[in-house]
């Protein structure tokens, strides 16, 4: 496992003219992979342009392990694959790949050797002599993400990486990612895709209006709500009974009965897991089935939000 | 060694592109266009050289000095940041670890030899197909060629630090200041860049036969002045520029 490096926001607000882009933000991310979630405006692409040194704080400091985000040491350990959609169209993705190493000062035939070696990690290495402006959008998304990791960063930065890219190659993108991350690279991925950000992100943070609202595991975040209502489903073959013994529980709001299934909404979360657990030994009640349903990314993201406005 | 390697890399890869780009066939049409003038008018068969000459040089005055010298500034010296501006491909450089103050450099000495290359080279044609005038021509008006052609890229490379859609704002620059300002009689003439070439053509032109400017209308700047006006505005030019593209933060809000 090699060295790891930190991306660390310190105390950092970002103002555009009198707009605020964000809003005294304090974040380390380490190794692994982690996810920033946010709606269009929140503040995750200026976080991200912040991280890569594009832009300068107004206030507070960006650090690439000990180095200014905008400094050329930093540069070096850092890894970007943007959301935008532009490239050098007239050139082929090898050539992209090779020339954007390039400008790391490798010596042509180290050049050639990392971006072979980019371009089969990304899936595109029998693909790379296509022209940019004839690929399709899920061949530039691994083009750009070649070009992100063939110098070996230590802090990689992904803003969208799974836009455009089919269910197989999500797949084989999040494998890298997580190869990546198991060798002490720290991962901060941007997504509005929060389903694919709850499967590869080991830890989320959540960003509202400028400001991190949240940071954790999905579970520690689900912890933070156990006061939000919470949809749960039951499944037994006494369903009719389940569902009055469950009404009658005072933060109880809502039951629906349909065949097997029992599907309540709760104010209380660990108060109904606790009632439950005394109705079932009680009642001799059978349940074959005990979930969650919005005990999700989304979830989370939504209770978050709502609760930050 | 790993800096100059990038370096390196980035001029290649601006030159190349600049030369493959789309201003290349466009600077032809007109380059061509005067070709085709020059041989129809035929100056080497004059049987008076010093008219020849003068008329030869009126031509270069009129449409070499004050519209093709600055038309090729413009089609390399905006495109190859302001391309990178306006394609959004800028930011691929600047996650890269080398210096902005270089990417700039860079890009600033991969246009130049072009600009320089069609400058010179289409005088250097012109003056071949003018015939005996045209020799005399080719040496006294490089030097101002070659002051007008470092100044004009200068001087568009800070429009492409400043102007996102920096062809268009050159282009007005060019129609406004070079063109109706710099021709109009009195001293305003003195803010666009074609004067102090010009100055520098008529100095150059006077003892082959160039008849001297009616000073009404055209009254040259002394050659010393006009050197240092041209030095000046190059270096002032390239260094706003630097400043410029180190501290200016190319990005929108999100």
């Amino acid at each position: 496992m090699s060295e790891s490096t930190e991306l660390t926001f310190e105390n950092v607000t970002k103002f555009y003219g009198p707009v605020i882009g964000v809003n005294d933000v304090s974040l380390r991310v380490g190794p692994g992979i982690t996810g920033l979630l946010g709606s269009n405006g929140a503040g995750k692409s200026t976080l991200m342009k912040l991280a890569s040194g594009r832009l300068k704080p107004s206030l507070g400091e960006v650090r690439v392990g000990p180095h200014a985000a905008r400094s050329s040491a930093a540069k070096r350990l850092l890894g970007y694959c943007p959301d935008v959609n532009a490239f050098y169209e007239e050139m082929t993705g090898r050539e992209f790949v090779e020339t954007m190493t390039r400008l790391y000062g490798y010596s042509l035939a180290e050049a050639r050797r990392r971006t072979q070696t980019a371009l089969e990690r990304t899936g595109m290495a029998d693909r790379a002599e296509r022209r940019l402006k004839g690929c399709s959008h899920g061949m530039r998304q691994r083009i750009k993400l070649a070009q992100a990791i063939a110098h070996d960063p230590r802090v990689l930065l992904l803003d969208e990486p799974l836009t455009g890219i089919d269910p197989g190659g999500r797949r084989e993108i999040n494998e890298l990612l997580r190869a990546l991350a198991a060798d002490g690279l720290t991962v901060l991925v941007s997504s509005h895709l929060l389903a694919e950000v709850e499967q590869l992100c080991d830890r989320l943070v959540v960003v509202v209006n400028g400001r991190i609202l949240a940071e954790g595991t999905l579970g520690e975040l689900r912890n933070l709500l156990n006061d939000e209502p919470l949809t749960i489903r039951l499944e037994s073959p006494q369903a009719r009974l389940a569902a009055a013994l469950v009404v009658a529980l005072p933060d109880t709001t809502h039951v629906t009965v349909r065949n097997d299934s029992v599907i309540l909404r709760t104010r209380n979360a660990p108060a109904f897991f606790a009632e439950l657990g005394r109705l079932v030994a009680a009642h001799q009640l059978e349940v074959r089935r005990l979930e969650t349903l919005d005990s999700g990314a989304e979830a989370v993201f939504g209770y978050l939000q709502r609760s930050a406005t | 060694m790993r800096t100059a390697r990038a370096f390196l890399t980035l001029w290649l890869l601006s030159f190349r592109r600049l030369f493959w780009s789309i201003g290349t066939p466009m600077l032809l049409l007109p380059i061509v266009a005067c070709i085709m003038f020059l041989v129809r008018r035929n100056y080497g068969a004059s049987d008076d050289p010093v008219q020849a000459f003068h008329a030869f040089s009126m031509f270069l005055l009129t449409v070499f000095a004050s519209f093709l010298v600055p038309l090729c500034a413009l089609a390399f010296g905006t495109a190859g940041l302001g391309g990178d501006r306006e394609d959004r491909t800028l930011l691929f450089l600047f996650i890269r670890p080398l210096p902005r103050g270089l990417i700039l450099l860079a890009k600033y000495f991969a246009a130049l030899p072009l600009v320089l290359g069609f400058t010179v080279g289409s005088l250097w044609i012109f003056c071949k197909l003018a015939g005996a005038p045209g020799r005399a021509a080719f040496d006294a008006y490089l030097p101002a060629t070659l002051y007008m052609s470092v100044a004009y890229t200068s001087l568009f490379h800070l429009f492409a630090a400043l102007v996102r859609h920096s062809t268009v704002a050159a282009l007005i620059y060019a129609v406004f200041m070079e063109v109706l300002l710099g021709n109009v009689p009195g001293i305003v003439k003195r803010v666009a860049v074609n004067y102090y070439g010009r100055s520098l053509m008529y100095d150059a032109g006077v003892e082959h036969g160039l008849n001297a400017p009616d000073a009404q209308w055209f009254d040259p700047y002394p050659p010393a002045d006009a050197r240092t006006a041209l030095w000046a505005i190059a270096i002032g030019a390239l260094v706003a520029a630097w400043l410029v593209f180190r501290t200016r933060e190319y990005e929108e809000p999100t």
